[in-house]
């Protein structure tokens, strides 16, 4: 499979990159993992005239974590596999298991978070519990930085936010506050390379360890062209103490908050079904991840 | 347009000009004519062209040769030693582990990766570990009792 031709880029700071990116607009793609990127310009799926490789840039790559603010800062650059090693990432448990199912540790060894994001499959395993913590996007350009809730970052199918001159390269997590728990189910028919039939990710915080809810967030992936909220789901919970009954209650409501379609990989009926199974687990498995 | 590379190989350093469009995997294959670093599906989902790009385990059908500049890549021809075969490869042979082959420079290098970052691995460990290798001759038992016989030897 042969790879069309493009002119290579590698900038070594991001405002060259954003220079690079201002000028040639929508003709140039970023080069992150490559793991989407090189497969779909071997497909012909793109055809970029520029690539602007940011594996130069050292600024892509440093994480931080702001005690005052309150705020973690993953660079969008850091790979997967060295991500999951991250000490400051453990109280996002959910965003760890996500990680750890995605492709395998040939494809987290390149793959990004940034890039896991911009390409905004409805499938990805990143971007539901990412919303799910209420990240922020923080959308760089010559002109300047904004910030996108990740709530607002995708658009549709392998849309987002990001205008032609911008690039995704920060995401910043507030700090989980205490009595607060989250989790990730990923159901697919194997455990490594899959694409997620059904996932869900769930982020619950507690006034005290036993109840009751004072938030709920919980995003469906797979079930839309973008990941869901599952809004119906989310007000059943606030002000209630946690249980099996009103979880179970929850799951159905999520189910109803889903709008899955038939495809080569499951129907929707099946899909709405198991939206109702994970949502249910995935609550059990955040009440457990109180921390 | 071409562009100049620095890249080490096995140890050995090479300076080399090549386009912005060829893969790792073709690099190696074609320029270096190291063919024992297979192609398979070309897409990133079946691992046989597994390469350690320093020291880590990528699909390297899906490295811009470019992005190797000043890094190290090692491929399956690099991980014999003076002494003969890699310890590895040796117990791949030993529990029959090799079918048709295909799989195996991928299959050993993954292992390689695991054993130098975790030297005694059990079983789910080199199972997650070798689980963007394919084997299509379906020999995942033997070549997981491979694994486990270096990691018990160490």
């Amino acid at each position: 499979m042969l790879i069309p031709h493009f002119n290579y880029h590698r900038p070594s700071t991001l405002k060259e990159a954003c220079e690079i990116k201002g000028e040639f607009k929508n003709k140039a793609m970023f080069l992150a993992g490559g793991t989407d990127i090189i497969v779909n310009l071997k497909r012909g799926v793109i055809s970029p005239e520029k690539l602007i490789s940011l594996n130069g840039i050292e600024e892509m790559r440093l994480h931080s974590v702001d005690g005052k603010n309150g705020q973690t800062r993953i660079a969008a650059c850091g790979t997967v596999s060295s991500l999951i090693k991250e000490k400051f990432l453990l109280p996002y448990s959910a965003l760890i298991t996500g990680m750890e199912s995605l492709g395998s540790p040939l494809i987290r060894n390149m793959a990004t978070i940034g890039g896991n994001l911009v390409t905004a499959r409805p499938a990805a395993d990143l971007s539901p519990s990412l919303i799910a913590y209420n990240g922020k996007a923080i959308l760089t350009s010559i002109s300047g930085k904004r910030e996108v809730l990740m709530d607002d970052f995708f658009l549709g199918p392998g849309k987002t936010a990001l205008n032609d001159d911008e690039i995704l390269s920060e995401i910043i997590l507030d700090n989980t506050s205490s009595y607060s728990g989250s989790a990730y189910i990923k159901l697919g028919t194997r455990k490594a390379l899959e694409i997620s039939l059904v996932n869900v990710a769930a982020f619950l915080t507690f006034e005290k360890p036993d109840g009751p809810i004072t938030g709920a967030r919980i995003v469906m992936g797979a079930v839309g062209p973008i990941p869901l909220r599952a809004r119906t789901a989310e007000d059943m919970l606030i002000g209630e103490r946690p249980g099996a009954a009103l979880f179970a209650e929850t799951g159905k409501a999520a189910a109803k908050d889903s709008s899955p379609i038939d495809d080569f990989r499951g129907t929707a009926e099946y899909r709405r079904d198991m939206v109702k199974v994970l949502t249910e687990r995935a609550l059990k498995k955040a009440l457990n991840d109180i921390r | 347009m071409k562009r100049l590379i620095n890249v080490t190989v096995n140890h050995k350093k090479y300076e080399l000009a090549v386009d912005p469009n060829m893969t790792l995997a073709d690099m190696i294959r074609e320029e270096l004519k190291l063919t024992g670093t297979k192609k398979g599906c070309g897409l990133g989902e079946c691992g046989a062209c597994t390469v350690l790009l320093d020291g880590k385990p990528v699909s390297s059908c899906l490295v811009l040769t470019l992005e190797a500049d000043n890094r190290d890549v090692v491929t399956i021809e690099g991980v014999e030693t003076e002494k003969g075969l890699h310890p590895i490869q040796q117990a791949f042979v030993e529990k029959g582990a090799i079918q048709c082959g295909f799989c195996t420079p991928g299959m050993v290098l993954s292992a390689k990766a695991l054993l130098d970052e975790n030297p005694h691995p059990d079983e789910h460990d080199i199972r997650k570990a070798i689980s963007g290798n394919l084997c299509r001759c379906t020999g995942y038992q033997k070549i997981v009792e491979a694994v486990q016989s270096v990691s018990v030897r160490k």
